[in-house]
């Protein structure tokens, strides 16, 4: 690594014996558990699957295939059948059972934690739908009885500490509602409109650090109760009725702004304050703050991203929106919030070009998952990569309306954490592949009887491998509609494909790896 | 990193749909003579808006405002942005209106739910009185609290015995809930 300049380009280098050394060869519908694939860890370490049953967590370590072949000319026999099957990939490590009387393992969440190889997972009980809002949470949200995170040490499967949520919502599909930075996790009640940082011990404890919501600083409300004693003790009978009064008659409606609230709203409003450069000019944006307060109270905190240890950009919008899956059409808002000083930094609309241009030229800097993670540098962007970029700008050249492109590309902040595959045959400046098909973004995919081809960047620009998922002759039944997803190691030629039919039958997995 | 005012003025666009529902009481009063006189203040007031204040009509309902009150310089207060609610009755100016703070404040005239006591909002309200005159009073108490008549004697009795501990409490609520 030292032996270069720097130690990236380095890297860089490293990687090109990936253009050499690929996953070519398919062993068709592996001999395999039929558990969910999940995940391999970033560094490689585990696989990291879960029964069917949604109950237990069973993690392996991928290994190496290895087999003996007395007879000359090895490379030519095909691989002996023992050597077929997934147990010659894959060691079970163990199996746990992280599922209680009314909860599941939820099979969309999973984050790790590489320095201490920690792994997170959360069980849930089923999600209601047309719950009351009641304590103040938001009308319109649904509620989950109960969501348990179980903070893992992968090593032994030993579980280290839990936190539990009652009656609230977080949203676990694909990582959205919880995101992970270095050892700081945000996880973000919905239901409640708080967002909990809590701090991720070497000794394995899940620490609350604040709750940014109702209130911004961490002792806020002890604050204000101890306050509140003190004042409270001093009161006068006669104001003590003339405020029952009040209290009767307004309660309902006499409510304070939350911390986050009034920090967004007096930002907003400072802007327009000190803009006063044409007086008819502010006259004109005060007026249409005020038409606009009750919507800006409306809003709710959708999602959240670290942009480092101390900056979170929190996605602002309508309640409809933050719990519909497909929430392009609604109106949205950017805020970037420094939670030490408990200050708002910039707030922009998701139309907001300026924005926009600062994700299009610094977009890794939104993917940073730690101060010091170097494999997400190799995960081709459009701010590192040129053919990434280049895609990007034919995107954008063909698109009619400026505002919506921009919108569309701003629907991916904040970024969900940990959705990206670090392996080096999805790095652009290697491989040319349909994205449609397969890319470095964990999702399921529609798949094809087709192969999907990588074809070299560089000279000769020729078909280097194929990743084939599904039966090695096709389906039977060309009907069914069959669902692709694609596990690759991060560093090894290894790869998994897993196709699902609609109809609960076992999936066909696919090992992918050199001979 | 970036500037608000440009955020100021998309939200107009984006959001304009969802006030529409927030408007089914003042639609009927509209032309009457409360409303008559609301706007008239409302001209009044942007004409020649009183210092560090600011209001306006939430939506498009004519009786339901929002103002913005800077702590003034030289006071705990300052560097606060105080936002409050003002509800004028369909009587106007008949009655007055009803003032309540959307942001915490330590104040001895404001109560632990954001109402304030000022006597020009109650026995002492005269027709004659303006938005204008109403936000003038409010921003005085900034500068002047009143102890004599107080919501919260806690702090009212602490503001006349210990005036530094009362101004440091002050203004630590101002950078904690009013920034």
């Amino acid at each position: 690594m030292r032996m270069s300049k720097t130690p990236e380009r380095t890297v860089h280098c490293a990687r090109r014996f990936y253009e050499n050394l690929v996953p070519s060869c398919t062993i068709y519908d592996v001999e395999c558990p039929d558990h969910l694939f999940r995940k391999f860890t970033d560094d490689g370490q585990y696989l990291v699957c879960f029964s069917r049953n949604h109950q237990e967590l069973i993690v392996y370590r991928p290994t190496w295939l290895s087999f003996s072949c007395k007879e000359e000319d090895c490379d030519n026999h095909d691989l002996p059948t023992k050597a077929k099957r997934f147990d010659s990939f894959f060691t079970q490590l163990y199996c746990v059972s992280l599922a209680s009387t009314n909860e599941l393992i939820c099979k969309d969440f999973f984050l790790y934690m590489e320095s201490n190889q920690f792994g997170l997972f959360a069980t849930s009980t089923a999600q209601i739908h047309d719950a009351p809002a009641v304590g103040g949470a938001i009308q319109g949200v649904p509620s989950i009885e109960k969501i348990t995170f179980h903070l893992l040490r992968l090593e032994d499967g030993i579980v280290l500490d839990e936190k539990v949520f009652h009656d609230d919502f977080v949203n676990l599909a694909h990582n959205m509602g919880v995101f992970l930075y270095d050892d700081l996790l945000a996880i973000v009640s919905i239901r409640y409109q708080t967002i909990h940082i809590l701090q991720i011990r070497d000794s394995g404890n899940l620490v609350d650090v604040r709750a940014i919501g109702a209130f911004c600083r961490e002792d806020d409300e002890l604050f204000l109760n101890s306050n509140a004693q003190s004042m409270a003790s001093h009161q006068l009978p006669e104001n003590l009725v003339e405020n029952g009064l009040h209290h009767n008659q307004f309660t309902s409606e006499n409510t304070f702004l939350s911390g986050i609230k009034q920090r967004l709203l007096s930002f907003i409003f400072r802007g327009l304050w000190n803009d006063e450069t044409d007086h008819l000019r502010a006259q004109h944006l005060k007026k249409k703050f005020y038409f606009h307060f009750q919507d800006y109270l409306d809003l709710i905190i959708w999602k959240v991203q670290f942009l480092d240890r101390h900056h979170l950009l929190i996605k602002f919008g309508s309640v409809d929106g933050g719990v519909s899956r497909s929430a392009d059409n609604h109106p949205a808002f950017f805020a970037v919030y420094n939670m030490e000083t408990t200050e708002i930094v910039a707030f922009y609309q998701n139309s907001a070009d300026e924005l926009y241009l600062m994700f299009e030229q610094f977009c890794d800097h939104f993917h940073a998952t730690s101060r010091n993670s170097l494999y997400m540098n190799f995960i081709s962007s459009h701010s590192n990569n040129v053919h990434a970029r280049e895609q990007l700008r034919s995107v954008k050249d063909k698109t009619s309306s400026s505002s919506q492109f921009v919108k569309k590309m701003l629907a991916s902040l904040p970024i969900s954490c940990q959705l990206q595959s670090p392996s080096p045959y999805f790095d652009q400046s290697l491989y040319r592949f349909d994205e449609k098909l397969i890319s470095a973004t964990d999702r399921h995919r529609q798949s094809s009887d087709h192969p999907i081809k990588f074809i070299l960047r560089r000279k000769p620009y020729t078909l280097r491998f194929k990743i084939k998922p599904g039966p090695e002759g096709g389906t039977i039944d060309n009907r069914a509609k069959k669902i692709s997803s694609f596990l690759f190691h991060p560093s090894l030629p290894l790869a998994l494909s897993i196709q699902q039919t609609l109809f609960l039958q076992p999936s066909a997995v696919n090992v992918h790896f050199r001979r | 990193m970036g500037t608000n005012s440009t955020g100021m003025m998309m939200i107009s666009s984006s959001l304009s749909t969802s006030s529409a529902s927030t408007s089914t009481w003042a639609s009927t009063t509209s032309v009457s003579a409360s409303g008559k006189r609301i706007q008239r203040e409302m001209a009044e007031l942007n004409m020649d808006p009183p210092p560090n204040c600011s209001a306006g009509p939430k939506g498009d309902n004519l009786y339901h405002w929002v103002a913005t009150i800077i702590g003034p310089s030289g006071t705990p207060y300052q560097g606060g942005i105080y936002f409050l609610d003002i509800t004028f009755p369909s009587d106007y100016p008949f009655k007055p209106p009803k003032v309540v703070f959307k942001t915490r404040i330590y104040h001895c005239n404001v109560d632990s739910t954001g109402n304030v006591s000022l006597e020009i909002l109650k026995d002492s309200w005269s027709p004659a009185l303006t938005i204008t005159k109403v936000l003038l009073a409010i921003r005085s108490i900034f500068t002047n609290p009143d102890p004599y008549n107080p919501l919260v004697s806690g702090i009212a009795l602490l503001y006349m015995t210990d005036r530094a501990k009362h101004d440091e409490l002050a203004a630590e609520w101002t950078l904690r809930f009013a920034k």
